[in-house]
């Protein structure tokens, strides 16, 4: 099913050789993906758990996403850079794993459920933005976005103890 | 000397074997410490850069510090009681490393300028016009926060 020497290759590459050689190169790459991943999970909670009905600093969560998303996303891209780079360093162990399967199929439906939100009641926040209890598939989406991210970090954690180190 | 032999001692205890042994403790227990600390990251992130001057400069500092000061308190406990477990079950991993030290002493000042000198400030009706060297702590208290996570996630490969 899955393509074993297409990640032989990419572990072969000379980036991934390169932060397999270099001890000092893991342990950055990692402690910059979970300060990315802390940004990310930080940010969503704020927003999340206003949606949810736990008000945060202002009322408005239509002002609230704003200002804290910029900060999400950026924070995410780090995120995918530090972890592609991780795959990479060890691609055949990762792709095999399946807390890291599982991690990333929870991030899949984390962004499903965030474009279904935005396609759906998203659409209507102007009507209800500043009211104290967001309609019902909001608080929904919110808890729904809640329990995949910490999901995403059990996973994400639950790797380091099932991955199979080859170097 | 002394603490290396604590921590012989501490491995040896049951309690800590026990969670050794148990393969799923130690890497739940790991997880919930990461979602704390992702509490207090965005706790920090909002009230930091609100004392700063970037971040949601409409409403008042106390605001914005009774809304986090809370959650980071209840953060730095479930950090505190993770933490233990974790040091419990590895001593020799975390009581003899200087990274593990380097940690503790940059948590026990960040916390303390947190859960002190913050709140101090939730008293204060009005905003008083921020000094430079205020800006620069809330930066500096960012900075630690960083190098905490980094210090952590080093502790593993030292």
């Amino acid at each position: 099913m899955i393509d074993q020497a297409f990640f032989q290759r990419l572990y072969d590459l000379p980036l991934s050789d390169a932060i397999r050689q270099n001890a000092m190169a893991f342990p950055l790459i990692e402690s910059l993906h979970v300060l990315s991943i802390t940004l990310v999970f930080g940010t969503i909670l704020i927003v999340d758990l206003q949606l949810v009905g736990f008000c945060s600093h202002r009322r408005s969560a239509l002002r609230l996403s704003a200002e804290l998303l910029p900060f999400t996303w950026v924070a995410f891209a780090s995120a995918v850079i530090t972890g592609l780079l991780m795959f990479l360093s060890n691609a055949v162990a990762y792709i095999n794993n399946t807390e890291f399967l599982v991690k990333m199929g929870l991030i899949v439906v984390a962004g499903l459920n965030m474009i279904y939100f935005h396609s759906t009641i998203y659409r209507s926040i102007a009507h209800w933005d500043e009211h104290p209890r967001a309609p019902t598939a909001a608080r929904v989406a919110g808890a729904t976005s809640l329990i995949l991210w910490t999901s995403v970090i059990v996973f994400g954690r639950w790797i380091g103890f099932t991955l199979d180190m080859l170097f | 000397m002394y603490i290396s032999k604590f921590g012989d001692w501490l491995y040896a205890t049951p309690v800590s074997t026990t969670i050794r042994e148990t393969t799923w403790i130690i890497p739940n227990v790991q997880s919930v410490h990461i979602l704390a600390i992702a509490v207090v990251v965005g706790s920090a992130l909002v009230t930091e850069l609100r004392l700063a001057g970037v971040l949601a400069t409409d409403r008042p500092v106390a605001a914005v510090l009774r809304r986090y000061l809370p959650w980071l308190k209840w953060a730095l406990l479930v950090l505190l009681l993770t933490g233990i477990v974790l040091v419990v079950a590895e001593p020799g991993r975390t009581l003899g490393n200087a990274l593990f030290w380097t940690k503790m002493a940059l948590v026990a000042g960040a916390s303390l300028v947190t859960l002190q000198a913050r709140r101090r400030r939730v008293t204060l009706s009005e905003d008083e016009g921020d000094a430079g060297w205020a800006i620069a702590l809330s930066w500096l208290m960012l900075g630690v926060w960083c190098a905490v996570i980094f210090c952590g996630r080093f502790i593993a490969y030292t």
